[in-house]
């Protein structure tokens, strides 16, 4: 009962701004608070729940100024050295007056704000005598020489120029030629927001949006502008249950091998005498390695000596097929397999996720054809898009659960998590072959299993995301 | 190429010609082309190293932005030291890199290089062999850099050993240069190279 009255709530907002809702697959991930509207507490159990602010620009500047100003009153120093300071340690404030109060000196040093004290060198102390500017060798009179803190003296073209290549190079504030004047350039201050631990660049294409969370998490941020949904942490696609440092190792490893490792999986054996990759592709299953000549049975790697006169068939592989695997590669293979057996399913779901758009259409196609047919009205049909949605939304949480599953060691705990992904699978199938084969506008039983999938989805993540 | 650059390559060109250390014939640089983008330089092996008596070609390219960034140096000899290719002459120094500062010249440039190889740096390497080899066999390390600065870099007094191993090498069909870094990277044993020629 409680489930029907859920949908019948949601159905109610749809029909306030359906403009808004009508056919928007992110649905489930933009309008949380939609779904949530009659039970405030989720907010505190959904495991996925993460509080944020789209800022603009012109916000995020006020922002960083704002913080600019606190540490400068705090520390006493012009806001501009603030700035570097902040910048320096990740804009955490508490970090900084900690290592302020612990050695001051060091700090301003190490920040490049002041130079070394006493050092080697011989002390310079003015402009050169004659006026010229050892970098460019050209005269001109020693007013127009200008130093920072070292006493270096050079000429202003030779210090515009020495700050452009600097902020070319993705050098703000490492060097000690750099540290005051370069604060101006609009470059620096795309750094420092990047730097910031507490904003995340929206990084969709040609977004300038920045996203603020009081508590920065690799949980879900939503962009408001442009509906992006990425980790706020690493900013790749948002990848529960699995951890930022997991997913990337992960899909480095697809990048590398995926395609080759598919290839030699599935047409080489390793050459028992010699260990050399053989590709079989075509002829009988007498192999003979190019590189050692050993002679030997494709089928169970077997010297070819004692197959006698069975050309084409190999019986010792027939009574026992296991007899392939007791080569000593086994083991590089049985790796390969695990991963392959992760890949497939990883590379699935996501490849059912490229559909979705068209699941979308047809969804809709066949809305537009019962009503059509009188087979109820418009809004009747609407809980259909909804349970697509979620089946989009679980499909994807079970797809990052499979680079999870990979790097985790056996154990309890595994057995628990592929208990549950298990579940989640199968709960995700009943309810994708539902929302294929509803045929009428009773959703009582789609309902039902859409509250069931949604439920294991986030039982796998209470117990499952770290916090 | 801008002014800036033009001015300073010109004046420095300038400045190692009259050096001292010029007049002692350690380093020297030469224009290619006429407007200073690319030089060559030349420094001679300090003493009391293996590369003693070699002298060491060195291709300089003077980018747009001088002094602002640094030149890019290569050596045009081959030589064997930790932080320098073998194969390609890719060298690895920090004022090379980040370090550089526009206050810096080709005759600091050069005299870096020079102090390079009298003072490796197996820690940072640029040539991952070399630099083991360095580490773990010392002696080894010294046979073979000699030996390549008497073949590439016309340093006197031949060490007939390695010569014969290489023409063993070379007897047996195989090319000079191959022959050659095949037993450098062995340390000098000819089952291991021919193994690793073979392979």
């Amino acid at each position: 009962m409680s489930v029907d009255m859920n949908s019948q709530s949601s159905d109610d907002s749809d029909y306030d701004d359906d403009d808004d809702n009508e056919g928007d697959m992110y649905d489930y991930y933009d309008n949380d608070d939609h779904e949530d509207g009659d039970k405030p507490e989720n907010k505190y159990d959904d495991p996925e729940y993460f509080e944020q602010e789209s800022l603009s620009v012109e916000q995020v500047n006020a922002f960083l100024d704002e913080e600019v100003d606190k540490a400068s009153k705090t520390l006493k120093v012009s806001p501009t050295i603030a700035k570097v300071l902040l910048k320096v340690h990740n804009w955490v404030p508490s970090e900084l007056l900690q290592r302020n109060a612990e050695d001051k000196t060091n700090l301003l040093v190490e920040t490049h704000i002041i130079p070394p004290p006493c050092s080697k060198k011989a002390k310079l102390t003015g402009p050169p005598s004659n006026g010229m500017c050892p970098v460019c060798l050209q005269k001109t009179s020693v007013d127009k020489l200008n130093a920072l803190a070292c006493k270096h003296y050079f000429c202003k073209d030779c210090w515009t120029m020495h700050f452009c290549v600097l902020i070319e190079d993705g050098v703000s504030t490492g060097r000690s030629m750099s540290t005051s004047q370069i604060i101006i350039y609009q470059g620096f201050k795309l750094s420092s927001q990047q730097s910031h631990f507490q904003l995340s660049f929206c990084p969709g294409p040609g977004c300038d949006i920045v996203l603020k969370a009081e508590q920065p998490a690799a949980k879900r941020a939503i962009c408001t502008k442009c509906n992006n949904s990425f980790c706020f942490k690493c900013k790749l696609h948002y990848h529960a249950p699995t951890e930022c440092e997991v997913i990337k190792k992960w899909l480095t490893k697809c990048r590398d091998d995926s395609e080759t490792a598919n290839y030699i999986s599935a047409h080489t054996k390793d050459c028992p005498k010699c260990s050399v990759c053989i590709e079989k592709n075509g002829g009988c299953n007498h192999m003979q390695c190019y590189k050692c000549k050993h002679d030997f049975c494709w089928m169970c790697l077997g010297d070819w000596k004692n197959h006698g006169s069975e050309y084409y068939e190999c019986s010792r592989y027939k009574e026992n097929p296991n007899i392939a695997n007791e080569s000593v590669h086994v083991q590089a293979r049985e790796a390969l397999k695990k991963y392959l057996f992760y890949f497939e399913r990883w590379e699935n779901h996501s490849k059912s996720l490229r559909l979705e758009e068209e699941t979308f259409k047809k969804i809709n196609q066949r809305i537009e054809d019962k009503v059509m047919k009188n087979a109820g009205t418009w809004i009747d049909w609407q809980y259909l898009l909804d349970a697509a949605a979620l089946l989009a939304k679980c499909r994807y949480t079970l797809q990052y659960t499979y680079p999870y599953a990979y790097f985790m060691e056996a154990g309890p705990r595994k057995k628990l998590f592929e208990y549950q992904q298990a579940q989640l699978e199968a709960e995700i199938e009943n309810l994708s072959w539902k929302v294929e084969r509803a045929e009428t506008t009773d959703r009582g039983d789609l309902a039902n299993q859409m509250d069931i999938a949604e439920t294991r989805r986030l039982t796998l993540l209470k117990d499952f995301l770290p916090h | 190429m801008s002014n800036i650059a033009a001015a300073r390559i010109q004046r420095e060109f300038k400045e190692v010609v009259k050096c001292d250390e010029a007049a002692k014939c350690a380093i020297k640089v030469e224009m290619v082309d006429s407007d200073c983008m690319e030089l060559r330089g030349e420094i001679a092996g300090p003493p009391d190293t293996p590369y003693e008596g070699g002298n060491f070609i060195l291709e300089i390219k003077i980018p747009e932005t001088y002094p602002f960034n640094p030149p890019k140096v290569r050596f045009v000899t081959k030589i064997w030291h930790p932080n320098i290719s073998s194969k390609t002459g890719a060298i690895c120094l920090d004022i090379l890199k980040d370090q550089w500062a526009a206050a810096m010249t080709l005759r600091t440039v050069l005299l870096s290089l020079q102090a390079l190889l009298a003072a490796a740096e197996p820690d940072d390497p640029q040539d991952a062999v070399v630099a083991k080899q360095y580490k773990e066999d010392p002696q080894a390390f010294e046979d073979t850099a000699r030996h390549w600065a008497q073949v590439y870099a016309q340093a006197p007094c031949n060490n007939p050993g390695c010569s014969a191993k290489v023409n063993q090498l070379v007897d047996m069909g195989f090319t000079e240069t191959a022959s050659r870094e095949a037993l450098s990277m062995h340390s000098w044993d000819v089952e291991k190279a021919v193994e690793y020629l073979m392979s």
